[in-house]
Formats: C-alpha cells, sequence, structure tokens
C-alpha cells in the first residue's frame, strides 16, 4: 500500500511542480515596443540570399540595399547605401558612390569590398535568390576601386543594374558584412545575421517571432521610436484580430472579409491597393497550350464566363477591383507610360461564352482540372477556385477540383505533365524591371519549366527589352507585349487585390507604399 | 526489475528503429522540397546544384543510414527550409509542447475528478449524466472550433486572457482549456468505473455494515482504487497531449513541436519531419516505460501480463 | 457454436436491470441523422453543390435579410447550408463508419493473432503495433494529404492505418485471458485447427469490446476528420463533409455564425449520442474495458 501511495503522490507532485514552474512573467506591453502579427513569415530564414524570392518585411528593416526606394518605388539616393550612381556611355560601367561612416552592427564600417563580396555572394550557388539568375548571366566583373567606390561591369548593354539592387525588387542589393561572414560562416550568418539596417536581430524561433531592437543615430531613421520591433506570425486570422483588440499586436494583416468589422470598431485599416494580381492559367505541354485551349475562342470563353465584378465583390468583399490583362502589373504601367483602354475590360457574357465554345467544336463541353490550393496572402485561395470552376461548371465543361497545396501544383506546372489543367497565382505588384522579370519567367519560352505563355511573337519582343537601353523602347515593347497577351487571351486575369493591414488606434501615420514584398515598416518604427 | 526495465526498453528501441524506417519512406514520398526552396525560375542546372548542396543526390540507402547513424547521437541534420540545425529548432519548440501538455493535463484531472466522483456516487442520477455528458462534450467538438470561439470571445471581446503566443502564465490558460477539456472524458471514466468497481464490491458493502462512514468508503477505498488507472493513464494521456496539439498550437500561434511537424510537412522538410515523428514517438515510449514500471511497482501480478 | 460465458462476462442480475434501460436520446440522435443521411435527396431544399456568389451568407429564415430558400442560410458560395448538412450527414457518417469498421478489422485480426499464436508472432506484431502507436494519426494524415491529396479514401486510410493498432492491444489483451481459460484447451484437445479455436471460439469472446470500441470511436474519427479539414487535410471541397463546412466558416464566426454554428452542432450531437451510447454499452456489455 505504502509503494502505490507513494507513486501516486510522486507522480501528482510531479504535475503539480509542472505547472507552478511554468513561467509567470506578466504580459506587459511597454509603449517602446512594436509587434507586427503576420498570417506567414514565408520562407523564415533571416539570410537574404537564401530567400530572396520572398517577402522581406523583416529583412529590410535589419539591412541596407545599395540603392535605396522611395515608398512609391522609385530609385532613392537618399533611402541606400549609395548616394548617387552614373553609367558608361556604353552602359557597360556601373559606377556607385558608396555613403561614408556607415557601421554594420558588429561596430565595422560599411566599404566597397562589402558591396563587391554581397553581390558575388547573391550570385552564388548557395543562393536561392529569385533575380539572381540575370544577374549572373550579366555581370563581368566587380572593381572596387576605393573604399567608397564600386564598379560593375556588364557583358552587355543594360539598364537595369540600379533597379535590380535596390529594395524595389528583390534581396540581391542587400550589402552584408564581408568581415563578419568570412569569419563565422554561412551558418552562423543565417542564425545571427548582421547588417547595417536600423535594427539589429536580437532573436529568432522558427515558427513563432523574429525579434530585433533599435540602432542608435541610425543614418537612415536616426534613433527609431520603438526601441524592439517584433514580427509574430500568427496563422490563425481570428487569433491575429483578438491580438489586435487587446493591444498584443500593433499591426496586423486581416482578410478582406472583415474589414468592414474593424473599421466600425475604430481600428484604422491600411490598404495596399492593388498588392497582387490574381492570375489562373493553363498549364502548357512540353509544346505549348494544349486542346481545347489551344483555341483562342476557347480561351476567351473561359474568360467571359467568370463574372469579376461579383467575385471582388463576394469572395473578397470589395477588397479587389476586375482585372483583364494577363499579369498585368499596374505598378509597371507608370514606368512604361501605359493605361489600360476600357475596351480591354472583360464583360462578363456566358451566353456568349456559349457560342464561342460552340463555334470551337467543344460546345458539347470538355473536362478540365482546376487545382485547388491556398497561398501566402490569398487565404481565399480555395473559395476563389470553388467559384471559377462553378462559373465554367455552368457552361457545360465537366470541372474537377484537385485540392492540393502549391508545392503540389508547382510540380505539376513545372514538371508539364499534367497540360490543359488551371492555376493560378497572386503575382505580387512591382515596378517595369519586375514586371519585366515576371514576364521572363512566365511568358518568355518555351525552354523554361515554369512558361505559361507559348507564343513566338511575345517571345521576340521580349528577348529585345533585356538588351534595349533606350528607356522609351523598353515601354513600348512592353506596351505591345501587354496588349497582346490580352488580345490573344493568355490566361485568366482575375482580380487585383488590395491587402488590408488593420493597425492599433494609437500608432501613428503609416504608408505601406507599393514596393514589392516591403511594408515600408520604417516611418512607422521611426515614429515619424 | 531492472531485467523488466531493460527488456521493455528494447521493445521501445525495435518499435523505434521501425518507426524510422516508416517515417524516412513517408517523408521521401511527400514531394520534392526544391519546389519550396528555389525560385520559380531555377533551371534544372540550379536543381542539381542545389540537390547536391543540400546531400540530397545521394542513395537512399546511404541518406538513411546516415541519418540514423546521426540520430543516434542527437543529430537530426539540418532543416531545409529554415538552414538550422533541426536539434536547435527542437530545442525552441519542445520545451513548450511539454509545457502547455503538462497544464492541460492539470486541466483534464482539476475537471475529472470532481466530476468523476460525482457520477460515480450518484450512479444512476440526473447528475452522474449531467457529468457524463459535460466531460463528453470535450471530446465531441472539433478542438479548433472550440479554440477559435475561445480567443474570439475570451480574448478578442472580453480581453481577459491573451489570444496567442506564449508570454507567460496567462498564455496558457486558453489553449491549456482547449487541450485539457478533450481528454477530460478519458479520465473521467477511468475515475467513475474504477470507483463504481469498489462502490458495488462485497468488502464496502460489509464495511458499511460494520458502520464505516459513508463518506470514508468514497474518498479512502474507492478512490484509492480508482487512482491507479487514473495515474498510469494519465501518462499515456500526456504522450497524446504532446503529439497531437498540432491544431491548438496552430490556433493560438504557440510554438511547439506540433506546429513544428505542420510547418515541416508543407515545406516537405524531410530532416525535421523525421526528427519530430521520432521525437514524439521516443516521448510516448518513455512514458509507456514509466507508466509500466509505476504500474508493476505497485502491482507485480501485472508484470508480464502487458 | 458455442460461446462460453466467462465468469467477469456474466450479467449479473443488476446489470440486466440496467440493460432493459436503452438510452434512447443517444439512439434517438444517431437514427435520426441515418435517416436525414439516407433522405438527404428528399430532405434538402436546394443541391448542395449549386453555388450563388450573389446569395453568399445569407442568414437562418429567422433573421431579418433569412429566406425560407434557405432555411439555416447559406455559406461563403451561396450554397444552401441545410443541404449542405443533410448530404454532409451521409458524408461525415460513412466517414465515421467506414474507417473504424476497416480499424477493426484489422485490428481484430491481428490482436487474436498474435494473442492466439504468441511468442515471436506475438513479439514481431506488438512491436509494429507500438511503432503504430506512436505515430501521430494527424500527422501521417496530413503526410497522405500531400502526397496524393486529400480524398475521402485516403482519409479513411490515414485514420484507419493508425487506428487499428488500438483494437490490436486490447483484443490481443482480451485473447491472453482467454487463453488461459480451460475451453481453449479443451477445444485443442478435441483436434480444432487454430482458424477454428480463434473464429469460433476467440473472436466471439471479444465481440463485445469489439462492438464498445466501435461505438466510441465513430465518433473520435468525425472529430479527427474535422482536425484534419481545418489543417487542410480532411475532405476537401466541393464534397460536403462537416468539419469542412466548419473550417470554411471559422473566420466568419463572429459575422456569419450559421456557417460554422449549424454543422458544429452536426458534430456534436452525432459524436455526443455515440459517445454516451457507446459508455452504455461499456457499462452493460463489458464494464472492465477502460482504457478508451
Amino acid at each position: 500500500m505504502n509503494a502505490r501511495r507513494l507513486a501516486v503522490l510522486s507522480l501528482l507532485s510531479a504535475l503539480v511542480i509542472g505547472v507552478a514552474g511554468l513561467p509567470a512573467s506578466a504580459h506587459a506591453q511597454a509603449k517602446s515596443e512594436l509587434t507586427i502579427a503576420l498570417s506567414s513569415f514565408s520562407a523564415e530564414t533571416v539570410d537574404p540570399v537564401l530567400q530572396g524570392h520572398n517577402v522581406k518585411y523583416y529583412l529590410s528593416l535589419m539591412f541596407d540595399y545599395l540603392v535605396g526606394t522611395t515608398p512609391d518605388g522609385q530609385p532613392s539616393a537618399a533611402g541606400g547605401l549609395a548616394t548617387r550612381w552614373e553609367n558608361s556611355a556604353d552602359h557597360k560601367r556601373w559606377t556607385f558612390h558608396l555613403r561614408k561612416g556607415v557601421k554594420f552592427h558588429t561596430g565595422d564600417e560599411m566599404t566597397s569590398e562589402d558591396v563587391k563580396f554581397s553581390l558575388q555572394r547573391a550570385m552564388s550557388k548557395r543562393s536561392t535568390t529569385g533575380y539572381a539568375g540575370p544577374l549572373r548571366a550579366l555581370i563581368q566583373d566587380i572593381e572596387t576601386p576605393a573604399p567608397d567606390r564600386v564598379v560593375i561591369v556588364t557583358r552587355d548593354p543594360t539598364l537595369i543594374i540600379p533597379t535590380y539592387l535596390s529594395r524595389s525588387l528583390s534581396t540581391e542589393g542587400i550589402v552584408v558584412p564581408k568581415k563578419y561572414i568570412e569569419a563565422n560562416g554561412d551558418d552562423v550568418f543565417a542564425r545571427k545575421p548582421v547588417g547595417t539596417g536600423p535594427y539589429r536581430f536580437v532573436e529568432q524561433v522558427v515558427g513563432s517571432h523574429i525579434k530585433m531592437a533599435a540602432v542608435d543615430n541610425h543614418w537612415r531613421l536616426g534613433t527609431p521610436k520603438y526601441k524592439t520591433v517584433t514580427f509574430k506570425l500568427v496563422p490563425e486570422e481570428t487569433t491575429r484580430i483578438a491580438l489586435l483588440r487587446r493591444g498584443e499586436a500593433d499591426v496586423a494583416d486581416v482578410s478582406r472579409e472583415r474589414v468592414k468589422e474593424l473599421t466600425s470598431e475604430g481600428f484604422p485599416v491600411h490598404f495596399r491597393k492593388d498588392e497582387a494580381i490574381l492570375h489562373a492559367w493553363w498549364v502548357l505541354g512540353p509544346d505549348g497550350l494544349v486542346p481545347p485551349m489551344k483555341d483562342k475562342r476557347v480561351r476567351e470563353a473561359l474568360n467571359i464566363a467568370i463574372d469579376r465584378n461579383e467575385i471582388a465583390q463576394s469572395i473578397f468583399a470589395g477588397g479587389a477591383d476586375p482585372a483583364a490583362i494577363p499579369m498585368g502589373l499596374t505598378w509597371a504601367y507608370r514606368d512604361i507610360g501605359f493605361k489600360q483602354p476600357p475596351e480591354m475590360t472583360y464583360v462578363y457574357d456566358p451566353a456568349r461564352a456559349k457560342k464561342l465554345l460552340a463555334e470551337a467544336g467543344v460546345g458539347s463541353g470538355f473536362s478540365l482540372d482546376v487545382y485547388a490550393y491556398q497561398l501566402p496572402g490569398l487565404p481565399e485561395g480555395k473559395a476563389f477556385a470553388e467559384a471559377i470552376a462553378g462559373y465554367w461548371e455552368k457552361l457545360g465543361i465537366k470541372t474537377k477540383l484537385i485540392p492540393v497545396d502549391y508545392p503540389a501544383f508547382r510540380k505539376v506546372w513545372v514538371d508539364r505533365k499534367a497540360p490543359g489543367v488551371v492555376g493560378y497565382y497572386n503575382i505580387a505588384n512591382r515596378d517595369w524591371i519586375g514586371a519585366y522579370a515576371i514576364l521572363d519567367k512566365m511568358a518568355y519560352g518555351p525552354s523554361k519549366p515554369n512558361d505559361t505563355v507559348a507564343d513566338p511573337e511575345i517571345d521576340a519582343m521580349l528577348g529585345q527589352i533585356m538588351r534595349q537601353t533606350d528607356r522609351e523602347k523598353i515601354g513600348a515593347l512592353m506596351r505591345n507585349v501587354y496588349t497582346r497577351l490580352r488580345s490573344e487571351h493568355f490566361g485568366m486575369p482575375v482580380v487585383y487585390l488590395h491587402a488590408a493591414y488593420a493597425t492599433s488606434k494609437t500608432l501613428g501615420k503609416w504608408t505601406p507604399g507599393t514596393v514589392m514584398y516591403d511594408l515600408f515598416l520604417d516611418n512607422l518604427a521611426a515614429g515619424k | 526489475m531492472l531485467r523488466f526495465v531493460l527488456f521493455r526498453l528494447l521493445q521501445s528501441l525495435v518499435a523505434l528503429a521501425i518507426l524510422s524506417v516508416v517515417v524516412f519512406v513517408l517523408a521521401r514520398a511527400t514531394g520534392d522540397p526544391l519546389h519550396m526552396i528555389l525560385p520559380m525560375s531555377a533551371t534544372a542546372e540550379d536543381y542539381d546544384n542545389a540537390r547536391k548542396y543540400l546531400g540530397l543526390d545521394r542513395p537512399y540507402v546511404e541518406q538513411y543510414l546516415s541519418f540514423v547513424g546521426r540520430a543516434l547521437v542527437g543529430d537530426f541534420g539540418t532543416s531545409l527550409r529554415a538552414r538550422r540545425p533541426v536539434l536547435d529548432l527542437l530545442r525552441d519548440r519542445l520545451p513548450g509542447s511539454l509545457k502547455l501538455a503538462t497544464f492541460a493535463m492539470g486541466v483534464s484531472l482539476a475537471l475529472a475528478f470532481p466530476l468523476g466522483i460525482m457520477a460515480a456516487v450518484k450512479k444512476g442520477t440526473t447528475l452522474d449524466r449531467t457529468a457524463q455528458v459535460v466531460s463528453v462534450l470535450g471530446q465531441s467538438l472539433p478542438t479548433f472550433w472550440v479554440a477559435i470561439v475561445l480567443v474570439e470571445v475570451v480574448a478578442g471581446r472580453l480581453q481577459w486572457l491573451p489570444a496567442g503566443g506564449n508570454e507567460g502564465f496567462t498564455s496558457y490558460i486558453l489553449p491549456g482549456f482547449t487541450l485539457g477539456w478533450f481528454v477530460v472524458a478519458g479520465l473521467m471514466r477511468l475515475l467513475r468505473s474504477g470507483m463504481l468497481e469498489v462502490l458495488d464490491s462485497e468488502y464496502v458493502k460489509l464495511a458499511r455494515l460494520k458502520g464505516v462512514t459513508e463518506r470514508r468508503v468514497v474518498w479512502v477505498h474507492a478512490l484509492r482504487n480508482a487512482l491507479v488507472p487514473v495515474v498510469t493513464f494519465a501518462g499515456i494521456y500526456f504522450a497524446i497531449l504532446v503529439t497531437t496539439a498540432i491544431v491548438v498550437e496552430t490556433v493560438f500561434a504557440w510554438p511547439g513541436l506540433g506546429r513544428l511537424a505542420y510547418d515541416g510537412i508543407t515545406s516537405r522538410d524531410f530532416p525535421v519531419i523525421q526528427a519530430v515523428v521520432l521525437t514524439t514517438a521516443a516521448i510516448v515510449a518513455v512514458v509507456n516505460l514509466c507508466v509500466d514500471c509505476l504500474y508493476a511497482l505497485i502491482d507485480p501480478r501485472i508484470r508480464y501480463a502487458r | 457454436m458455442s460461446i462460453v460465458a466467462l465468469p467477469e462476462l456474466t450479467v449479473s442480475a443488476e446489470r440486466l436491470h440496467r440493460r432493459r434501460r436503452w438510452p434512447v436520446v443517444s439512439v434517438g440522435i444517431i437514427v435520426a441523422f441515418v435517416l436525414a443521411a439516407l433522405l438527404a435527396p428528399v430532405l434538402s431544399p436546394a443541391d448542395p453543390y449549386e453555388q450563388s456568389l450573389r446569395l453568399r451568407y445569407r442568414p437562418p429564415v429567422w433573421e431579418a435579410r433569412g429566406s425560407w430558400a434557405s432555411p439555416l442560410g447559406t455559406d461563403r458560395l451561396g450554397r444552401d447550408l441545410l443541404s449542405r448538412i443533410l448530404y454532409g450527414a451521409r458524408v461525415s457518417l460513412a466517414a465515421g463508419v467506414v474507417t473504424v469498421l476497416v480499424a477493426s478489422a484489422i485490428g481484430a485480426a491481428i490482436g487474436l493473432a498474435a494473442g492466439y499464436y504468441g511468442g515471436r508472432v506475438d513479439a514481431a506484431l506488438m512491436r509494429v503495433t507500438d511503432a503504430t502507436l506512436s505515430f501521430p494519426v494527424i500527422l501521417l494524415a496530413l503526410i497522405l494529404a500531400v502526397t496524393v491529396g486529400p480524398s475521402f479514401g485516403n482519409v479513411v486510410i490515414a485514420i484507419a492505418v493508425i487506428l487499428w493498432a488500438r483494437y490490436a492491444r486490447v483484443i490481443r489483451g482480451q485473447v491472453l485471458t482467454l487463453m488461459q481459460l480451460d475451453f481453449i484447451a479443451q477445444a485443442r484437445i478435441a483436434g480444432a485447427s487454430g482458424w477454428r479455436i480463434i473464429t469460433r471460439h476467440l473472436l466471439p469472446n471479444t465481440l463485445n469490446t469489439l462492438v464498445v470500441l466501435v461505438t466510441l470511436q465513430v465518433g473520435y474519427v468525425i472529430i479527427v476528420e474535422a482536425s484534419l479539414s481545418f489543417l487542410g487535410a480532411g475532405i476537401p471541397p466541393p464534397t460536403p463533409a462537416w468539419g469542412g463546412m466548419i473550417a470554411e466558416g471559422r473566420d466568419v464566426v463572429t459575422s456569419a455564425w450559421w456557417v460554422s454554428l449549424f454543422p458544429g452542432l452536426a458534430i456534436l450531437l452525432v459524436v455526443l449520442a455515440f459517445n454516451l451510447l457507446g459508455d452504455w454499452l461499456r457499462d452493460t456489455l463489458d464494464p472492465r474495458l477502460r482504457q478508451l
């Protein structure tokens, strides 16, 4: 009996001790803390070359780019490490003059050697940044004639260098400390990154949060108002909103559906208008589009069978606007002088869609698989897939929803094993170079595995852009590409998505800006 | 006793070895992690290069042996997604999981005892049935829904408790309750039937006749009899709590093992999947071993029956 | 046919008395939902797949904007909620029952084999059982879902592949006890084959336990399926399944509460009914079976 009692007692006491031993620090949020709750962190790596194709919300507070960007996406000499830059007459030598007295968080001064090292690192084999490919092909040499001067020599004439190394595109332009990385290795850097940004890295718990602390007297932001900034990963919407209501989070991304509710409670909601275009397409076969989508009339029919207004108003709760141009990125339009003509708008017309299908000889319908998946920033993904499948079903097309997660669809897409199936992506909006890069990825081919458009005419136009050094001509080519994408119905542009960010009631003014994958939290953090 | 422990330990190791093969194969069946790592524009050469860099180009047998060999010395390799040692990730997550499970267990016991005792003493009455329904309710609602409603009402509207994250003691209450309520029914059943067994027995009837107070019958004789299975099964439920917290962790943004496994699976992060499954299995094995020892200590008769 | 009454399974007078009092409410709920599932095409006011974005998030009929066209309101794609719940009864109940039947068949077979043959067979089977029991169900289902895509069949397989181990454990334990008893030895002496002993003597004596386990676990499977839907690995849309419907409505718990509440109530009632029925069955048939 004693042994039994002892055993029971010991287990119970172990439980009690376990409970009592829990951390008991009370939750207290000082004013000097800024907490940002996000539904997705993307790749969650803090080494810029390991996640270049993903979000950089947290990176741009810890690092500086070679070339700065204004919140509306224009290159800026004030916001980056280069105070000015110039190019040779043949557009093959680009000289950047560096800001003096900029220090890494380790205390070491930033020099041209660091810039060269960073760029080489971004182009190295280890790098998985999204736009390193063109740089690898283009850059011949990087010279460091002085500690405050870097010269980038290219093989061909080009205009893309400054924008490619700026904050407006991906992370290739981020400058990292050569000395620190060479002394400690890539693995240590990936765990304890060091940059020149207004905040230094404090800690990261993968799947939970990234915490950083303000640096004094930063050249870009001065001494920020918030001493610490924490990015919290909170996948569930209800939880993010509850955090906001309780003041545990100051900024949170919210679904379009709940904007009305939050606004009525007095929470300011900031929209990033046109943050992405929701674009759907048919996976190509080895030789391009497959029947019946090879027929232009079928492509048009599938397009006009979708009621874009209804989708924007219902599924996206008004937080979206109808789109009409495949991969048409509006933030690039201002750069290339393009304005979408009203006649390009897709008018919802199921009757005509039926007629077009009959003309194409598939009036009795055909079967079409639609892959259904969620994407970061697109919680409505599956509902959207169900909705478009529903429209097509009404035309007599036998649509089948295939629920997968995105990597599984991506495999189907690039392997081209299931030609003709429908997939979609929320392509982040971006400036003209970024827009070109997307066209290069998704419309230029046909050898590229991720191509979605197989059209020699578009290939020819895109082929010319890369080596073109006249902005006017580039603009004209881009305009022509968009026009042809629309007139041939190469894909199904559905809506422009406006991303909603709610903030606490006491937080100051904030302009989330129009830069890809960047929320421009700088001014918010600085308290300016 | 020592022989028994060693024997059980050996059995657990065999089970873990079987599991290591299964999880190795299953993880690889999920697909190609490179689709999550490389940008859309990556060429075939980029894929080959990354495969080599990450050691995924080696033959499967070699990969398996190196995985097992390193796992034996506590090294689970490097996460393909987070690009840091899996051990770091485990170290960040495991304590959170264990603490939450401990708290949930406490909640569960705190609910199961009064309900179970009440149900047994008032057997067959409305009180008994109410107690049964209350405890079974926790098992009859999807955990995620309970969690979301609690977050919306208690954290979002009433603002009594934190909505998510691990920010101190108050952060434990909502996820702990959600998780704990789910296993109340099991523990309560054990208590009730354990007590009923005694209350119905001849010797208690005799004790009653002899004038032993009802209070003593219930609190000493019956409860004592019911405690043994409760204690043993509390251990097993604890293991269940650690391994099934994934939904609760997601809603409450709680950094634990379940969420780590979820992220590992969706990003085809083989080393993480392997590490989490084996770690949780090891926890289950250790808990079971402790329970068995405890049981054998208390009641030598069942030593070899299990 | 010889079902030997064992001492511990003898039904006492008191238990017989209790057995007569059927849990009317539980059985009533289960019967009602089974009928609803069978009669779904007759009872449904609309096609459960028919969407109409214009009619999305219509509240139930008693609310201001409600209408009799959809008595319980509509979901995010404007589909009739009542019809989806009725058809969902087919899917969710089928998922629960099929999974449990598959799992119990496998588990019983392995448990009987392990208990009867003992020795190495037992050791091998039990180690596999241990390994299976330590694999979290939800993780396996997630792996299957990302590997071959979520579907009704895969959900059933994923859960059954883990669940059988519990049956195997319990049945083996029972068989070990039965094997000590005289009638098995007698059957052996009489020259009965292993197969005959297992099917004629061991299996019938474990049936009570199986019935209790199966009843208790139908509800469990329905709940696990719901959790899988929440994680995106359950029975996929547009198929109406209760778990998936709650998961779809979880972001609008305040503004369009009916989308998650009504399927939630359906799950609650059914699972509660199965659990209470299971408890009653256990009290009546096999009071020693506790470990569930």
